[in-house]
């Protein structure tokens, strides 16, 4: 039950996220919107890895079932591109500020200053 | 299987070197020579081998795509490697790591090994098309950063469906499993594997964040990405439609974007934003064979192979005129290029439009030969318009002054041309007549619709960031539906 | 247009949620132990990503430090942050917290790496935590005063050569088939390397060019 209740919630976490990142024109709040989206599919691979009453997969942590670990090696790799694409987002968003003086999507989109 | 491994091992440790020792130049012409070497070792294919344990390791295959891509990868990178010789150590050096992330994506079998050297190249791509500060190009670069991580979140969602329902990653597995979609978590995974792909692949509504990135990506760069690493995105849908019933789809997406992509590409003026909205339609084209499945499968593989040749040679020759006359639309630059430019521009034209006997013509036909009826003539329909659409060229190949950087674009004809030589040795059924009849009837046709065309100048909705995040999320809703509807 | 975007949302979500509904609850895992224990390690996890999907994990180091190599190709075209920096505070708490814990992260740091392939940690954690370690120091001495003791031209060269060292170590454990410990330890301690040295390149570009810590 706690798998599907984190499968669900992970859902929820991937569409606030996504809303924020097609309602919002800062583009600040676009990449904080994606990264709560990235932390609902981060959440939504730990959720499917869950089995009931599971131990966490290391050896001699005694009998009884055990948590699926390919899953979590998955979360993992996930999370540091997440956080490198993030990161280079983040200083490409400080260039166009710096140059374009504006975070907003529309004006940035605008052809006009071509540089 | 450990030849073509130690290959890309070799490319991704000679671009490391390449960007922090400042012998980058060196190293990329090393891997060239790693990466034929590798080639030569385990041409002409390996069956399906496991890097690492079972049950955990990743298959790699040398199928068929994989020779492809790998017989042509070298070729692009030297002619990247050749016209960007000026550049810094560091620039090279991502180059190099580029194109080994191709390199093993063409191999993979594994669903999230593919996410992985997806991202990865998505990532250096993202660093190439800013090399340049200018604040388009990097404006650029953050909307394709953006449009596509969202895609790689939807195909993330998509690997734990299947993963969770089928219990394994491997395609080749999933293929055995051979999987029915009455299971809906089955279908919504596989429907969300083949959305966020797309969005990596360019297909039309979704991905078109390629114009963009691909219009102000410097010359090299833009050759690389529209020879090679947009096709990255094609090659996983490929091995998706392979291994699940989703070609269905897949050759919805096609005849899509190939409609699409064109409508926007007749009336866009700038020149490498006209090339980037072609490279979006002929996408369709490959979509199309790769849904099929079948024997279009492999025509549609050579389609790629083709189109990567001729789309970079359109891209460097592009580049080029616009590097020696500064300016970026058609009518400006009609009668000022450089003669290497109007050439290889000249070329590129001759074999994306299909007529005969260059690589345009050789692989459309081709396509068209082993597709069934109607779709050939869809394919008929899409290259009239690729025509009408490049008729708008021809003012361009006439130089306006002698010279220009012809080394890579020499390199990229001489690749065109030694396509069409192999494909008419090669293939079946190319020497028919009314095969070359149909072609040239096609091209002189689509030079009459390019000039009623060009009376018309219809208002196309404008591509925002926020429209093509919409349509993700539209897209990446509707495919699962459609799966489940009739999976 | 707003309509459109919360149907396509919404719809997204539904078919997510359809998706999410049929997949518990899901099968026992099975056959984890042996794949384990022939790579040397007891943390099943560890065995994966140091082990059986090596694969991936190459090139997720290879993500990582090209996106470091962006933030400091992309922070060295701007100008660099000119006005007085604002003071660091320099709270008697800050500092004497900093003199205690800075061992003890360090030390704790290096142990997750050692000991990643027997239990919770690994290379990635233990580099966060090093790279956290030097953001407390940045804020008790100032990102300046570290900047001149971390010479960049030797991290850099440190933090590629981790990559190229863990691509050798890859190449040893896929194509050449080697197993055992020794391979688990020295691909996490270098990964660790390598994400502390990468935390460090983003603190301390951020800092010299806006201005903060």
């Amino acid at each position: 039950m706690e798998g599907l209740t984190a499968g669900l919630m992970a859902v929820a976490l991937a569409g606030l996220g996504l809303w924020t990142l097609v309602h919002r024109r800062n583009v600040i709040w676009k990449l904080l919107g994606l990264n709560v989206a990235s932390g609902g599919s981060i959440l939504f691979l730990v959720a499917v890895a869950h089995r009931p009453d599971g131990r966490p997969p290391i050896l001699g942590l005694g009998p009884g079932p055990a948590t699926d670990p390919l899953p979590q090696a998955l979360v993992l790799t996930a999370i540091v591109i997440h956080f490198a694409t993030l990161a280079l987002s983040l200083v490409y968003v400080v260039f166009l500020t710096e140059r374009r003086h504006t975070q907003d999507v529309p004006k940035l989109e605008r052809r006009r200053s071509r540089r | 299987m450990t030849a073509a491994a130690a290959g890309v091992l070799a490319y991704f440790l000679l671009g490391t070197l390449g960007v922090v020792t400042g012998k980058g130049r060196l190293g990329g012409a090393l891997a060239i020579v790693a990466g034929l070497v590798s080639l030569g070792l385990w041409a002409p294919g390996f069956p399906e081998g496991l890097i690492g344990d079972p049950p955990w390791g990743i298959p790699l295959v040398g199928d068929t795509i994989a020779l492809a891509f790998w017989c042509f990868i070298p070729l692009v990178h030297a002619a990247v490697w050749w016209h960007e010789r000026r550049r810094p150590s560091a620039f090279h050096g991502l180059v190099t790591l580029l194109v080994g992330t191709c390199l093993a994506t063409v191999l993979s079998r594994d669903l999230f090994n593919l996410y992985v050297a997806l991202e990865l190249g998505s990532l250096l791509s993202f660093l190439l098309i800013g090399y340049d500060p200018r604040a388009r190009a990097v404006w650029g670069s953050l909307q394709y950063l953006i449009l596509a991580t969202v895609g790689m979140l939807l195909y993330l969602f998509g690997v734990a469906l299947v993963y969770g329902t089928l219990g394994t990653l491997s395609l080749t597995r999933i293929a055995e499993l051979a999987p029915d979609f009455a299971h809906p978590p089955l279908a919504i995974g596989a429907g969300l594997l083949v959305a966020g792909a797309a969005v990596k692949a360019g297909v039309f509504l979704v991905g078109l964040w390629l114009p963009t990135a691909y219009g102000e990506a410097p010359t090299g760069v833009a050759t690389l990405l529209a020879g090679l690493v947009g096709k990255m995105g094609i090659v996983t849908l490929a091995r998706l439609a392979e291994s699940m019933p989703v070609g269905t789809v897949v050759t919805a997406l096609g005849v899509l974007t190939g409609f699409g992509g064109l409508l926007y590409a007749l009336w866009e003026k700038d020149l490498k934003r006209f090339l980037a909205y072609h490279v979006i339609s002929q996408i369709g084209y490959m979509l199309m064979g790769f849904g099929l499945g079948g024997p279009a499968f492999f025509a549609a593989t050579l389609y790629t192979v083709a189109h990567c040749l001729f789309k970079g040679l359109l891209f460097q020759a592009g580049g080029v005129a616009v590097e020696a006359t500064g300016e970026r639309t058609i009518p400006s630059l009609a009668g000022r290029l450089p003669r290497a430019a109007a050439w290889g521009l000249a070329v590129g034209t001759w074999a994306i439009v299909g007529i005969p006997p260059l690589a345009g013509f050789v692989s459309k036909e081709y396509l068209g030969i082993e597709a069934t009826t109607a779709f050939s003539w869809t394919f008929t329909a899409l290259a009239l318009g690729t025509t009408a659409s490049f008729s708008k060229l021809i003012p361009l190949f006439r130089p306006g002054r002698p010279g220009g950087a012809w080394g890579g674009i020499a390199l990229l004809a001489f690749g065109v041309v030694g396509f069409s030589a192999w494909g008419l040795a090669r293939l079946p059924g190319l020497w028919a007549a009314d095969l070359w009849a149909k072609a040239l009837i096609t091209v002189v046709l689509g030079y009459g619709l390019f000039r009623i065309l060009s009376k018309f100048r219809p208002r196309l909705p404008e591509v925002t960031l926020d429209r093509v995040a919409v349509a993700i999320l539209g897209v990446s809703a509707i495919i699962p539906l459609t799966l489940l509807a009739f999976g | 247009m707003r309509w459109v975007t919360a149907l396509s949302l919404v719809a997204l979500l539904s078919v997510l949620v359809v998706g999410t509904l049929g997949l518990f609850p899901r099968d026992p895992v099975e056959g984890w132990e042996e794949a384990t224990s022939a790579y040397g390690a007891r943390n099943a996890v560890a065995a994966i990503v140091l082990g059986a999907r090596l694969w991936d994990t190459l090139m997720e180091v290879l993500v990582y430090a090209m996106a470091m190599l962006g933030v400091r190709m992309g922070m060295s075209t701007l100008p660099e942050f000119r006005a007085p920096r604002p003071r660091v505070a320099e709270t008697p708490l800050l500092l004497k917290a900093a003199d205690i814990l800075i061992g003890v992260v360090f030390v704790f740091s290096l142990y997750l790496a050692a000991s990643g392939h027997l239990g919770p940690g690994g290379g990635f954690p233990a580099g966060a935590i090093l790279g956290s370690g030097l953001l407390l120091l940045a804020l008790a001495k100032g990102a300046d005063r570290l900047a001149e003791e971390l010479y960049e031209p030797t991290l850099e060269g440190l933090e590629y050569g981790a990559v190229a060292v863990l691509l050798l170590i890859g190449a040893m454990t896929l194509l050449l088939g080697v197993r055992g410990q020794i391979p688990l330890v020295a691909a996490n301690l270098f990964i660790g390397l390598e994400v502390a040295i990468g935390a460090w390149v983003v603190l301390h570009r951020f800092t010299t060019h806006r201005g903060e810590v």
